[in-house]
């Protein structure tokens, strides 16, 4: 049990957040983010548990098993932080509605944050990206991208245990908040534009090249969406895209040689 | 290659692979950012820049969801961008060579994962039985060590793919390649892997058509003013 000195501090939460980014460390397939997200949450544990035995049996109980979207974690480690706070007071029940609460938020911030960073930000930032370094060729593209991707990414991993924190039990407001909707869809828009982009692009470049320059972006463009189209015959198994490019490029390779052969 | 452009791209494999999920996901280890950085220590930073963008475009479709095993776009970067400025820009190794060199490197990356992954499991085993035992401060050594481990691996990982790389231009060397693809062509094939990858990622079952459509306006108009 612990008095009021005993509560965490904003310094503790910091120390949290910044620890988040190693939430990954120690990933595997038994207790997968596990041992990460009670290393992070230590700085709290030791606040609230000035007694070894009584930390060391709290943090046990932290490395069954976690999993998340490593940037939304942070909230869940909030949410952890406040209970464990109630735990720590000695609070009716808290130890279970902590264990409940954490295995709710496991699906839940998993599910938003894929969605949101890596089936929404990252792709439509990348898609913008290969279409701005192919068109420029500047280096300072992957400046912007990394700017551009951390600025929405890393804020969420700061944040996230403040607003945990401060929501605690009560964390599913913060999840149904129409933020999270918004932003992946505005992710997802972002994206078809850049898909667009790309398309509008790749064609007008190609169209300046002459026959050739229009001939390789149809052909990749046909080959390409081919390859990824489901072989029934197969067993629905799809062709991944690195083989199915470089299957194209050998196919445009042989055919730049045979022509500049031929001219040559 | 020189010993410092190879000390260069271990410290770089390093970076990529803690980036890529054990610490941070800053995206310093994606394809467009690995591109120029590989360039930059092989004293080519503009072809970096261009296999950075291709790169990235074949990876675009993968995503790390829950505990899905997808191959390292970082160190297919790395491998493929160091196998093209190896094999050089006049040289008889064409960019299909890069892509199958990159690829190669995607799956050691991949192959590894799973090597840390297990190797993890046994730590936080450990670190589970000496917490019972009363020793809080075994969660912050198991960090260290799998951190530790995964820089070490970080480093054995970019040597095997770029050991590839360079057994693929000696090997290929003497092949039957005529000459590389022209630049233009690696370009028109890359857009196009992009404008597909995002179009079946943003676009399936023609949702989004509306700003779809824009972006294809907003594409033709930036490229005609780019051109013209």
């Amino acid at each position: 049990m612990t008095g009021a000195s005993h509560r965490p501090t904003p310094g503790d939460r910091r120390r949290i957040a910044w620890r988040s980014g190693l939430l990954q460390s120690v990933w595997n397939y038994e207790t997968l983010q596990a041992v990460g997200f009670a290393w992070a949450l230590l700085p709290g544990l030791d606040r609230l548990y000035p007694d070894r035995e009584a930390r060391s049996r709290r943090l046990a109980a932290h490395l069954e098993i976690f999993n998340s979207n490593p940037y939304l974690a942070s909230l869940g480690l909030g949410v952890a932080l406040r209970l464990e706070a109630e735990v720590a007071r000695g609070a009716a029940g808290a130890e279970r509605r902590l264990e409940r609460l954490l295995r709710a938020l496991r699906g839940t911030l998993g599910a938003l944050g894929d969605q949101l960073f890596w089936a929404g930000w990252r792709p439509a930032l990348g898609l913008a990206a290969v279409v701005a370094v192919l068109g420029t060729g500047s280096p300072w593209v992957a400046a912007v991208y990394l700017l551009a991707y951390n600025t929405l990414a890393q804020t969420v991993r700061a944040r996230g245990v403040d607003a945990g924190y401060a929501s605690g039990a009560g964390i599913a407001r913060v999840l149904q908040d129409p933020f999270w909707r918004r932003a992946t869809e505005a992710c997802r828009t972002a994206g078809a534009f850049a898909a667009g982009a790309a398309l509008g692009a790749g064609a007008t470049w190609a169209l300046a090249g002459g026959v050739r320059g229009a001939g390789v972006f149809s052909l990749s463009l046909v080959l390409l969406w081919l390859a990824g189209a489901r072989a029934g015959s197969r067993g629905g198994r799809v062709l991944s895209p690195p083989l199915a490019f470089l299957l194209i490029l050998a196919l445009l390779s042989a055919i730049v040689h045979f022509t500049d052969g031929a001219s040559g | 290659m020189t010993g410092t452009e190879l000390a260069l791209l271990a410290l770089l494999g390093v970076a990529i692979y803690l980036d890529e999920w054990p610490a941070f996901q800053t995206m310093l280890s994606r394809p467009i950012v690995v591109g120029p950085l590989t360039g930059l220590a092989l004293g080519t930073p503009a072809e970096g820049v261009l296999w950075g963008g291709v790169f990235e475009a074949i990876h675009l479709g993968f995503l790390p969801v829950g505990a899905a095993r997808v191959p390292s776009a970082g160190l297919a970067a790395l491998s493929g961008t160091a196998a093209a400025v190896l094999a050089g820009s006049a040289g008889p190794v064409p960019a299909a060579l890069a892509v199958a060199v990159g690829i190669a490197g995607g799956e050691i990356g991949r192959g590894v994962d799973h090597l840390q992954r297990r190797w993890n499991g046994r730590t936080a085993e450990r670190v589970r039985r000496r917490v019972a035992e009363g020793d809080p401060g075994a969660v912050g050594r198991g960090v260290a060590a799998a951190l530790a481990r995964a820089a070490l691996l970080g480093v054995a990982r970019t040597a095997a793919a770029l050991a590839v790389a360079l057994a693929a231009v000696w090997v290929f060397d003497a092949g039957p390649w005529s000459g590389p693809l022209q630049g233009s062509v690696l370009r028109q094939a890359a857009v196009a892997a992009a404008a597909v990858a995002g179009a079946r990622l943003f676009v399936v079952g023609g949702a989004r058509r509306t700003a779809w459509g824009m972006g294809v306006g907003a594409g033709v108009a930036l490229a005609w003013l780019g051109t013209a």
